[in-house]
């Protein structure tokens, strides 16, 4: 087991560079000249070319493009990911609390998701094909269909406006968090639910399961077994998932003034401010390549013929 | 399986076939379907209620709102399935490759894979709008650049399967050529899975190009776009909640269409292969393939 | 057991579905808050309070910190400083400053503050090149306790105007300056103002408590709370639902909240809109300096002129809250009432001026000069609810007349940025306010951070500078009022500053707040003077 996790956390390494360095590379693709830009922030008010050069050196971009990258990853380690272009201050002062924030959105949802999903996979897979189970799965469909700004909206005209039951917007109380995290549920609940339920179903028809029935063991006995066995699957889906709402809660953000990753990155994207949209798109990537990861040892961990695989 | 639970499904999966070859039809034939132009304004007509003459109403500039949703499928659906087929080709024929040669060139391609694969979707399509600027074309390279990587996995073990079929043995001994064998014998059979995970990619991606264009880093004015005309509606989401209603409604329905679709297409697979999918896919390299879903991220 | 685990994770997922009751008691709405506190809703969050840097937020900058003097509808009235004298050659201001006044931190607030202030934002000149002030101060002098004299290098007229602004030369504790300087960030944010900062979570809320060492008398206001709710949407639910119970048209003129929305929540009898007089023009700022863009051609700034229609702007955008602008500021600005011919919405005019100047067209097509189409890009700030609104419209009308517009929506801060550089074709903007116009604005129209490039590409640009320097050092009434026609026509016939509306700013407020008024700059509101009822 020592030496799987060893190797596994290893080969991420690796990985964890390359999306480094395309992130540094990516902030090269803009149109703009980054030195143009630092001076246009600075609120340099005619900026000529000789100013133009005078700040490359200063920034460093008449190095080798490796040595700039090398440098940008050290700064990066140390969560220096240089000044916001609109702001002035560092990024990470920006991006740290914005992150806390949706990270306490995205775990309290994934929770949620999780719950639900494992909770309604589970039963469908056991009432397979009845009523119960088409419902579900329609439902789950039909929901995961809608936009989550129109959700969104219509939750909070319902429960906000017209129930007076919670707050429209913000993260001043506990309250605050039903609204967006319901959204965050509902719209992707349905996804997790499928993999869940099919995960179940391919157990039902898995020949532990039909040597089992074959010996007679008790039904019950059988069920309990293969609900040990999805919770591996949740654990995965869990894992899996945190990355993915962290990543998509732009939208739910937006709406509810919630003052995370995703309102910082929109104002970004309408700013041109690029170090904060690098330093995101960095940490975002990041998160994933680690619970990615973090999934795979727990899978292992829970199930050991997966060990064997690297 | 009872003859009314199959009744049941194929009814749905008719209808939704049918709504979106529909929608698909009237957004190739706007012009013909649209009753007014779409970005005719009539600021008289600032937020007028639906009239015979403007069926759905007219918002903030007195523009149809009918005919903007009529033009909006081009961006919202069919621009998206352009996208999709883009990016479905070129993960498809790198799948291919990789299942079929195995060797060198399947290390190469699934490096690669797990590479972009490791970029959250979300995330990317906002950091190639940060760094290009926002707009819809930027949001399409975004998302051709992204899926590719997906598809080019799932069709790999697909194909995988069959490169090692009797038949395709056969065919090699007997000398007939890569290309024709990849031509005849096993892209027809990994067309099943390759419709299942475009098809159930297409739902997600025609949300996340609405989400985006709710944003405002979408398609910019004037053109019509469901996202957009939510957007739009936005600003007066409480004092007129109806201008919600009809491009939230286009959305719920079509995207809820494909998702049928793509579900009955699944469930319409012969047994084995359902079972074969519904296992948890593992990668045989670096990095272990994730169950499906993943490319909602 | 299969029956039971069934139960068990349906009764799991019933508690996930109910988790959205979880709050089920009919809570009352908390319009009106009880208590003498205000909430009021910003789009941006505060920012860097530093006073003598832009970044921040002008209504709370105007609620910690002071002045010297203020200005108000009746001139130059005292603040800080009790009275004042000018030498007879208008170079040097001496200011006898008002006793016993304190910063939150406890300091004294003296000459010698006065002079640190001053010196520290002189330090960061090259920030300040758009208030003119900041070129002619040649000395400062702490000659007492409570005596302070400014030296200008010559005798420059709007000194007193510009020393009254929001920002840079207000005052901030020495104590919180970092090596003596403020341009690189300060330790504190303690003024002499009737409030103070005591709470701030960035882009979340901040908290200003009363100051209850005010020189002049605590303010009835206990509190205000400053909410940050980036969209027009949840601003009005919030008000509807009371967790915010003060709107205002905040310092870059961003309205975004719809004008029928606000007046749904007046008739509701829990809030009353109030608005002020017109007090600023708005305005499309043509770029003339922009190389390459067809902008450049007065004759197409024109025809951008004569293509918008301003009284459906004002009736329909507007709900006739506001009212058509013709000229670049309104007949009641100072020295502005020169009779300027506006140019009316006219769109053969339009077409015949483009088609004079070369810019042909073929059937529908969008025109075409030398094979360059005409095509510009107008930004907007994307927080705006009208301003895309009219974007729209305009991009609409003149696609008629075969020019093309690409409308892009940004920050605010971005578009700022844009002005300053020069890389745009087209902007939404605004003039400055009844306590800037002219001279603030008429001297942005030279300074660096503003509407230099704007003004750069016309004939006459070298000469307009000229004049704009004598403008505001010339002593003689008379020479300063020709001037002044002349340089406002000059830009006028230039079609530079495309007005759209005469702006004003709105106040939506609890039923029973008395005491709302409107200071002569647009960017900040006498909250030390509001009370309940």
């Amino acid at each position: 087991m020592n030496g799987y996790i060893i190797k596994r956390t290893l080969l991420a390494a690796p990985l964890l560079i390359i999306i480094s360095f395309l992130t540094f590379a990516l902030n090269h693709l803009s149109p703009l000249n980054p030195a143009e830009v630092v001076l246009r922030a600075q609120g340099v008010p005619q900026i000529t070319q000789a100013l133009i050069a005078e700040t490359e050196a200063a920034l460093g971009m008449d190095r080798p493009f490796l040595i700039r990258y090398a440098d940008w990853l050290a700064s990066c380690l140390r969560l220096d990911f240089g000044d916001s272009y609109i702001t002035g201050t560092p990024v990470w002062s920006l991006l740290g609390p914005a992150l806390l924030n949706t990270l306490k959105l995205t775990m309290v949802s994934v929770i949620a998701i999780l719950a639900l999903s494992v909770g309604l996979g589970i039963l469908c897979a056991l009432k397979e094909g009845r009523l119960l189970d088409r419902s579900v799965r329609g439902v789950s469909f039909f929901l995961t269909s809608m936009p989550s700004a129109w959700l969104a909206a219509m939750m909070i005209w319902y429960f906000s406006v017209k129930l007076d039951w919670l707050p429209t917007s913000g993260m001043d109380s506990s309250a605050g968090y039903i609204l967006p995290v319901t959204v965050l549920t509902v719209s992707y609940a349905g996804i997790y639910f499928r993999i869940i339920r099919s995960s179940m179903l391919s157990q039902l028809y898995e020949d532990y399961t039909l040597y089992a029935r074959a010996c007679g063991l008790p039904e019950r006995k059988i069920t309990l077994r293969m609900l040990k066995n999805s919770m591996q699957v949740a654990v995965s889906v869990f894992c899996m998932a945190v990355p993915v709402i962290l990543g998509s809660t732009v939208v739910v953000e937006s709406i509810f003034a919630w003052p995370g990753l995703g309102a910082l990155t929109v104002n970004s994207i309408l700013g041109r401010d690029f170090p904060v949209i690098q330093a995101y798109v960095l940490v975002l990537a990041a998160s994933f390549v680690v619970f990615n990861t973090l999934s795979d040892l727990i899978n292992a961990a829970l199930n050991p013929r997966l060990r064997k695989e690297f | 399986m009872t003859i009314h639970r199959k009744m049941w499904s194929d009814k749905l999966t008719a209808i939704s076939l049918t709504v979106i070859a529909m929608v698909a039809f009237l957004g190739i034939c706007a012009p013909w379907f649209a009753p007014h132009s779409p970005e005719q304004v009539h600021m008289e007509l600032r937020y007028a209620s639906p009239s015979w003459q403007y069926l759905l109403g007219n918002d903030h500039l007195g523009r149809c709102v009918l005919s903007r949703l009529i033009y909006g499928i081009r961006p919202s659906v069919l621009w998206v399935l352009a996208a999709l087929l883009v990016s479905l080709s070129f993960g498809g024929i790198l799948g291919i490759l990789a299942g079929y040669f195995r060797g060198k060139t399947d290390q190469m391609i699934m490096r690669v894979c797990d590479i972009m694969l490791s970029f959250p979707g979300y995330v990317m399509s906002l950091a190639v709008v940060g760094i290009l600027g926002p707009g819809i074309q930027n949001i399409l390279i975004a998302f051709v650049i992204m899926k590719w990587a997906w598809f080019a996995r799932v069709i790999r073990t697909s194909v995988m399967q069959f490169a090692e079929a009797d038949y395709v043995r056969f065919a090699k001994a007997i000398g007939v050529g890569n290309a024709v064998i990849i031509w005849k014998h096993i892209l027809p059979v990994a067309l099943p899975d390759i419709a299942v995970i475009s098809s159930s990619a297409f739902g997600t991606m025609i949300l996340q190009i609405s989400g985006l264009s709710f944003l405002g880093l979408g398609i910019q004015a004037p053109h019509a776009e469901w996202g957009m005309m939510l957007n739009e509606a936005r600003g007066v989401m409480f004092s007129r909640p109806e201008l919600m209603l009809a491009p939230g409604l286009a959305i719920v329905i079509v995207v809820s269409a494909v998702n049928f679709c793509s579900d009955a297409l699944q469930a319409a697979l012969d047994p084995k292969l359902q079972k074969n999918t519904r296992k948890p896919l593992r990668g045989q390299g670096l990095f272990p393939a994730k169950p499906k879903g993943e490319e909602v991220a | 057991m299969r029956k039971k685990s069934t139960i068990f994770v349906a009764a799991v997922t019933l508690v996930m579905l109910l988790a959205g009751c979880g709050a089920a008691e009919n809570r009352q709405a908390e319009a009106g808050k009880p208590g003498q506190e205000l909430v009021y809703a910003t789009v941006k969050d505060i920012n860097d309070m530093n006073p003598h840097l832009y970044p921040g937020s002008m209504p709370a900058q105007g609620m910690v910190y002071e002045s010297l003097v203020e200005n108000t509808a009746d001139g130059i009235q005292p603040l800080l400083a009790e009275s004042w004298e000018i030498s007879p050659d208008g170079t040097v201001y001496t200011f006898h400053l008002r006793q016993g006044v304190t910063f939150h931190d406890g300091e004294a607030f003296n000459a010698e503050a006065v002079k640190q202030n001053i010196d520290a934002v002189q330090h960061n000149s090259a920030k300040h090149t758009w208030i003119r002030l900041s070129s002619k101060i040649k000395g400062t002098k702490v000659t007492g306790e409570h005596t302070f004299k400014l030296i200008l290098s010559e005798p420059y007229y709007p000194a007193l105007l510009e020393l009254s602004m929001t920002r840079p030369y207000v005052f901030l504790s020495p104590k919180d300056f970092q090596n003596g300087e403020t341009k690189d960030g300060v330790k504190g944010y303690h003024g002499t103002g009737p409030y103070r900062l005591t709470e701030h979570l960035t882009d979340q809320s901040a908290v200003f408590e009363a100051n209850a060492k005010y020189w002049n008398g605590t303010p009835f206001i206990s509190k205000i709370t400053v909410k940050v709710l980036p969209t027009g949407e949840t601003t009005f639910l919030a008000l509807q639902k009371g967790e915010v119970n003060f709107v205002f048209t905040d310092d870059r003129g961003t309205d975004s909240i719809d004008t029928e929305a606000m007046d749904r929540l007046a008739e509701s009898g829990a809030y009353q809109v109030v608005r002020s007089e017109p007090m600023n023009t708005k305005m499309i700022v043509a770029n003339s300096g922009k190389a390459d863009s067809p902008v450049q051609d007065k004759a197409v700034r024109e025809a951008v002129w004569h293509a918008i229609d301003r009284d459906t702007i004002a009736s329909q955008i507007f709900s006739g809250k506001e009212t058509p602008a013709g000229t670049l500021f309104s007949s009641n600005v100072n020295y502005a009432d020169i009779g300027l011919k506006p140019r009316a919405y006219d769109l053969q005019k339009a077409e015949r001026l483009l088609e004079e100047a070369g810019w042909t067209r073929s059937g529908e097509e969008t025109r075409m000069k030398e094979g360059k189409p005409l095509t510009m890009t107008l930004f907007y700030d994307a927080a705006s609810l009208s301003q895309k609104t009219e974007a729209e419209l305009i991009q609409n009308t003149v696609k008629g007349i075969g020019m093309k517009l690409e409308l892009l929506g940004e920050d605010s801060s971005s578009i700022a940025s844009r002005r300053a550089a020069g890389d745009y074709d087209l902007l939404f903007n605004q003039t400055w306010g009844l306590a800037y116009d002219p001279q603030s604005t008429v001297s942005a129209f030279t300074s660096e951070t503003a509407y230099y490039h704007a003004i750069k590409g016309i004939s006459r640009a070298e000469q307009l500078k000229d004049e704009i320097e004598e403008v505001m050092v010339t002593t003689d009434e008379e020479k300063r009022k020709a001037l002044y026609a002349d340089i406002l026509t000059t830009v006028h016939e230039e079609a530079i500053f495309i007005p759209l509306t005469n702006g004003n700013l709105t106040v939506v407020a609890p039923g029973n707040l008395q005491g709302i008024g409107f200071k002569q700059t647009q960017f900040e509101l006498p909250f030390e003077r509001m009370s309940f009822k």
